[in-house]
């Protein structure tokens, strides 16, 4: 472990896909704006070039110009991200620290496995929204050409901004510098949401998807601030040291409590997760996509590092953690709450909004399961937490594709129309097959049919609370295991109801007739398919050979301790 | 149970390509079936490409040669088995480490002495057949612009056939086996328009399938005793005398139905007799040449097991039920092959009957296994039940594509007579008259005018009479004698070996009748008169036939020296060919035991006098004035004459007796079937049709429905308004505080 405390060349690599964002931000900003636009020097009639403004340069001129700098700026960063992750020398951890020795960032598998997963949810958005947005002719006199050829940069800077943001919730080391970093992230994406402010759905969403936010937002903040009395540090080794020392107190409690309503927002945990269908239903379908895969592993980041590094389970009577019973409840009622909701949905993107709380439920389960990790049954707890750890990851992981996948699919026939009503899909084997058997491909995969990823990673959470449950699994008794085993049970039957709404997309897509005056192939978009085929290939591709992404996981959950 | 190191390993020479022989025709199924919808009609595929039958025969031919070359290494190598590593294996997730378990089941190359025998027939036939499809199906009038699915059918089924031969464990064994059931489905059932088509098709897959239920149970019986399938393991020694004798034994037995149902054994025969509804080169392939035989084949995979030390004399009435299953089987069938007048029926039935006698010989080589001092004799009599399997299915392909030539020629023939007039007529008139193209009552008097396919005929029935020095000849006696060697030993035995005994002679009577009938006396009909043999196609498989067949006692000599030494009993301290047919020669001809010199001339006689007598006598005659067929043919023609003149006496009694009509109906089987069918099937599935409406169903709708009307509830808690958003919030902090402060 290395600790970079200056601003040099060092730092730069270190944190090489950080600045990479960064400096795609910049050009954002700048590329487009490139034209003979002068200065005059005041009080004289010398005009000095400047290059910003005037008539803007041909090359620079095009509306898509962000949305490539952004494509092109998230797939190097994800590259740089993935380097990291394959090249087995950089496995350390890198510190940043700031001057008087506190720790900002922590650079390693962990951190980095998320940030691969924030750069593919935001990259294959980005790739996505390429058609998404109304473009026209620069030429143009139209007002609506005009503006909409304005807010290309705006989509784009907005997605690079909750990229960084993001990036730095995934690296902070620090309480307060993953506030900041959640914050910009959040708020990107509340603009994000109300992008399309000319419709009534998209404002309301965003309306409605920030206040509910900047409560959770105002709650986790005060939930620092006692941290903070109660500490007198927000670092996360000063709490866990003070969390060892003196345990649970009623202050320290409370702090706790307020932060987990924080997280648990963004992951759309019940009952903080009302706001999501508004949402997920107005925004952007890739935007929503982003909510759903790249928003919310956000948010279960900040969970496990809040409680699985600050605090760890206590040495108490039966070695569990102390919020076990709070998360166990949580997750039992955030999957049936989410799946019974999404059963009845007649709307296609709330359908989704529901299955991805349904999801958060999974993820809270395993997470249930590692704070009951050192209780009398495991023999060696520590590598339960890992299979557990890195059954969550790839599950995060792999989720980018099929639920992503499944947001843009529903793109796609926004760009023709509405995809608000279940019928929208119909007919969809018949006008597109091959986008209708991605579309079949990612709900198969959300419901976790093998050999699809979703399957492997359900099966590995799901075999993880059981292993963590039963320990070497030589019981006598269901009633000897731990009760976590009952929500690996719960999980299996919400799969089975599930079923029923991921496969009615089928049927509607394979059986029904198109709606009047939808028949025909859907409205043209190469990125938007593109990106739906490499959702396809990954949810196909990791479902058949996810060992070696397995492996990673294995690594980074290693390195999370 | 894992482990075993039965088999050398070998991974290099031609073995290393083994898979291609699978492959290749797999790999073509797709390429015609999609060729053949893009070109469908075009005149440069129907003419040029044969509709897929030119694309399919490069390949076939590519797999028969090396299928040759493996043989010949193998041949050269003188192992007694030898297989390849794995290409694939497929792994999955350890629950407890996270890791990849490699090798949960692979696919491999096994070769010994039975697989090399089935390889050579599967692919050699493979091949003539694909040549004589080409002449019989492309000039049928009725396939228009389907042959390609014809073809495309054809190789899968190759394929399918290849690879349970090759197959290195019990479970691919399996899967070929069912991707063979597949097609034969799908080929008999190519003329899916005609009913009695579609139901033959079904009959026969239903009927197999009660078959392929035991042989999976039999599968499941044999994991759970070896903990694997791989022959591998299954064939280890340590590993088979660890095992249950009276296990293993059940298991064997309910693979054994298995093999009844796909060789089309008593209680299961019903299916093939209707299967010859497909077209003729389907006849050939499926229902004499390969698939009947895949049985066959996984009776003789038992060996080992009835061979190991360990399981001696305990195994011994699994034999007896192989055998006793062989014997009702070759005397019913030969029986109703008796009055039988289709000649594609004769031979079905001929085809069970002699299947059955493989059973038999099959049986005692399992006997002789089983019991200690005999493996000497074992070794002989598997292979002479081996060696009857390559006969039969040569001489059987052959006679099949006669028939199918006879049948070919008879349609031109009747379509030239009757629509002489306008030549602009629909072709598919042929199929709404009565004219039955297949019956032997329309024939007659063809032996002048096919000689090709009469002489093929006369030389594929004489292999299967067991004529002496012609094919099955050889193999047949070997299979009686020792049918008669166990029969000595354990008494319940003389039951099959009365049975083969007796069926030679019906055999030789039947295979006379039919050829008689078809050939020989005066054409019956107009029709018959106008016969001649035209396509080129159709000719050349039957003539390499008719000298594979005549040729056999060299491979009868290779039995005594390459496999009897490779297999650990060395008749001659060196291969000499020459010495093992002069063996054979002695052996069958001058035998030193009194009993079995005795019995040798006693089938001699009824098989190849009596029965062919007694035909002649109520069957024969000479051909029309004028006419001459061949040299070699003509005096068999004169003979029947003369003998039907002389000895000539009225059937008629026995055509009308009750057996005779209980004959023509099949012995009652189908009609009995049938019934048990509808009151026990179909009962039993109104039972479980009511159960699933109303149970089943009804459980899961109500589950539905009431999570329909849940999900209502739920998603009314989301109003739309902010403001109960974040009422619901706040109320979710107070849980979270009662919850932690339970906790504390």
């Amino acid at each position: 472990m290395s600790t970079e405390n200056e601003f040099d060349a060092d730092m730069i690599e270190t944190l090489g896909p950080e600045f990479t964002v960064f400096v795609g931000l910049l050009l954002i900003m700048i590329v487009p704006n490139l034209g003979n636009g002068t200065f005059r020097i005041p009080g004289t009639s010398i005009r000095l070039p400047w290059f910003l403004g005037g008539t803007r340069y041909k090359a620079v001129a095009s509306p898509r110009l962000p949305g490539l700098l952004a494509v092109l700026t998230m797939a190097v960063a994800l590259f740089q991200v993935v380097w990291y992750l394959l090249d087995a020398s950089a496995a350390d951890s890198k510190i940043i620290s700031s001057e008087n020795g506190i720790e900002i960032f922590k650079v390693n598998m962990f951190s980095r496995i998320f940030e691969a997963i924030f750069f593919a949810a935001l990259l294959l958005a980005a790739i996505a929204s390429l058609d998404r947005l109304p473009t026209g002719s620069q030429k143009s006199d139209d007002i609506d050409v005009l503006f909409n050829n304005r807010r290309q940069a705006d989509f784009y800077i907005l997605m690079l901004t909750s990229a960084l943001g993001m990036s730095v919730v995934a690296l902070a080391q620090d309480m307060f510098v993953l506030f900041v970093g959640l914050e910009l992230a959040s708020f990107s994406t509340y603009v994000l949401v109300a992008f399309h402010k000319e419709t009534r759905a998209g404002s309301e969403g965003g309306a409605k998807y920030f206040i509910v936010g900047s409560v959770a937002s105002a709650v986790g903040l005060y939930g620092l601030s006692m941290l903070y009395l109660w500490a007198g540090s927000l670092q996360f080794d000063a709490l866990a040291a003070k969390w060892a020392a003196d345990g649970a107190s009623s202050l320290s409690m409370m702090a706790l409590g307020f932060v987990l309503v924080g997280f648990a927002f963004k992951i759309s945990a019940a009952p903080f997760h009302f706001a999501a269908p508004d949402a997920y239903s107005g925004a952007n379908s890739p935007v929503a996509g982003v909510l759903a895969t790249a928003s919310k592993a956000m948010g279960m980041l900040g969970l496990m590092r809040v409680l699985l590094l600050i605090t760890v389970p206590d040495a108490d009577a039966d070695g569990s953690a102390i919020w076990v019973g709070l998360l166990g409840v949580l997750a039992a009622v955030t999957m049936t709450w989410g799946n019974i909701a999404a059963l009845g949905s007649e709307n296609p993107k709330r359908m989704l909004a529901y299955s991805s709380v349904a999801h958060a439920g999974y993820m809270l389960a395993a997470l249930t399961a590692i704070g009951a990790w050192n209780w009398g049954l495991v023999d060696n707890g520590g590598d339960a937490m890992d299979v557990v750890v890195a059954a969550l990851l790839f599950h995060m992981f792999v989720l980018v594709f099929f639920k992503l996948g499944a947001f843009l699919v529903l793109g796609v026939l926004e760009m023709e129309g509405g995809a608000s009503r279940l019928s929208s899909l119909a007919g969809l084997g018949k006008r597109e097959p091959l986008i209708a058997v991605a579309m079949f491909l990612f709900m198969i995969s959300l419901a976790g049919v093998p050999p699809m990823a979703g399957f492997l990673s359900k099966l590995l959470v799901i075999m993880g609370i059981v292993e963590v449950a039963t320990g070497t699994g030589s019981l006598s008794a269901i009633g000897d295991a731990h009760w976590v085993w009952w929500l690996a049970l719960l999980m299996v039957i919400n799969s089975a109801i599930s079923m029923f709404y991921y496969l009615r997309i089928g049927v509607v897509m394979y059986f029904h007739e198109p709606e009047e005056g939808r028949e025909g192939a859907l409205a043209s978009g190469s990125s938007i398919r593109v990106a739906i085929a490499l959702c396809a290939i990954g949810t196909v591709a990791f479902g058949l050979y996810g060992g070696e992404l397995i492996e990673l996981c294995r690594n980074a959950a290693d390195s999370l301790q | 149970m894992a482990g075993g190191g039965a088999i050398t390993t070998i991974d290099s020479g031609i073995i290393e390509y083994a898979i291609f022989i699978v492959l290749l025709p797999m790999l073509a199924f797709p390429i015609i079936l999609f060729l053949g919808h893009i070109f469908n009609g075009n005149q440069t595929w129907v003419k040029s490409a044969k509709e897929g039958g030119l694309i399919a025969l490069p390949i076939m031919v590519a797999s028969f040669v090396l299928s040759l070359l493996l043989i010949v290494e193998f041949i050269g190598a003188s192992q007694g088995e030898y297989s390849i590593g794995t290409w694939l294996s497929f792994g999955w997730i350890d629950a407890n480490t996270m890791e990849i378990d490699d090798m949960a089941f692979g696919v491999g190359i096994y070769i010994d002495h039975v697989t090399v025998m089935l390889l050579f027939v599967a692919s050699f036939l493979c091949m003539l057949i694909n040549i004589f499809s080409i002449g019989y199906m492309n000039t049928d009038p009725i396939n228009d612009n389907r042959n390609h699915r014809f073809y495309a059918e054809f190789v899968l089924f190759c394929s399918g056939m290849l690879g349970m031969v090759l197959a290195d464990s019990f479970l691919w064994l399996f899967i070929f086996w069912e991707l063979m059931g597949l097609c034969s489905y799908l080929l008999i059932g190519f003329y899916y328009e005609k009913p009695s088509a579609a139901y033959a098709a079904k009959k026969a897959f239903l009927t197999t399938r009660i078959g392929d239920v035991f042989l999976v149970i039999g599968l499941v019986m044999l994991w759970n005793l070896f903990g694997s399938l791989d022959y591998d393991v299954v064939f280890y020694e340590g590993n088979i005398a660890k095992v249950d004798p009276g296990e293993l034994q059940l298991a064997l037995g309910m693979m054994f139905i298995g093999a009844v149902g796909k060789s089309a054994q008593f209680p299961l025969h019903v299916w093939l007799p209707d299967a010859m509804e497909g077209p003729t080169p389907v006849s050939a392939l499926i229902h004499a040449a390969t698939m009947v035989n895949a049985g066959l084949y996984l009776v003789a995979r038992m060996f080992p097991f009835f061979a190991n030390g360990d399981m001696a004399g305990e195994l011994v009435d699994l034999a007896f039920i192989i055998a006793a299953i062989g014997g009702i089987t070759a005397v019913m069938a030969a029986a109703i092959a008796f009055v039988q007048d289709d000649l594609k029926k004769v031979l079905a039935y001929s085809t069970m009957s002699q299947l059955a006698y493989i059973f038999t010989g099959l049986g005692a080589a399992l006997w002789l296994a089983n019991t200690p001092g005999k493996e000497k004799y074992a070794i002989v009599a598997f292979g002479a039940a081996l060696f009857h399997l390559f006969n039969h299915a040569m001489a059987k392909g052959m006679l099949f594509m006669a028939s199918g030539s006879v049948i070919h020629e008879m349609h031109h023939a009747h379509h030239d007579t009757h629509h002489h007039d306008d030549h602009g007529d629909d072709h598919h008139d042929d199929h709404h008259d009565d004219f039955d193209a297949q019956s032997m009552s329309n024939m007659g008097g063809l032996a002048s005018k096919m000689p090709i396919t009469a002489t093929a005929m006369l030389v594929g029935s004489a292999s299967i009479m067991g004529l002496p020095f012609i094919g099955g000849f050889w193999s047949k006696e070997g299979i009686i004698a020792n049918a008669w060697r166990v029969a000595l030993e354990d008494p319940r035995f003389f039951f099959p070996a009365a049975c083969v005994l007796l069926g030679a002679a019906m055999t030789g009577f039947y295979m006379s009748r039919m050829w008689l009938k078809t050939f020989a006396g005066k054409p019956k009909t107009e029709v018959a008169e106008h016969v001649h043999e035209q396509t080129p196609w159709i000719p050349i498989p039957l003539v390499v036939l008719t000298f594979v067949s005549l040729s056999s006692v060299i491979l009868a000599g290779m039995m005594f020296t390459h496999w009897s030494s490779d297999t650990g009993y060395a008749f001659f301290s060196d291969k000499n060919l020459i010495d093992g047919m002069i063996y054979e020669f002695e052996h069958v001809f001058l035998n030193p035991d009194a009993f079995f010199f005795v019995l040798t001339y006693v089938a001699i006689f009824i098989g190849a006098i009596v029965g062919p007598g007694l035909a002649m006598a109520l069957y024969g005659g000479s051909l029309k004035e004028g006419e001459k067929a061949k040299p070699w043919m003509q005096p068999i023609v004169n003979l029947s004459s003369r003998v039907n003149k002389k000895r000539g006496f009225d059937n008629s009694a026995w055509a009308n007796s009750g057996l005779s009509d209980a004959l023509r109906e099949r012995l009652y089987f189908d009609k009995w079937y049938d019934a048990a069918m509808l009151k026990l099937v179909v009962g039993f599935a109104n039972i479980s049709a009511a159960f699933d409406r109303n149970v089943v169903d009804g459980t899961i709708k109500t589950i539905e429905s009431t999570s329909q009307k849940i999900s209502t509830q739920v998603r009314r808690l989301t109003t739309g308004s902010a403001r109960d958003y974040i009422m619901m919030a706040a109320l979710g902090v107070l849980v979270i505080y009662l919850l932690l402060g339970v906790m504390i």
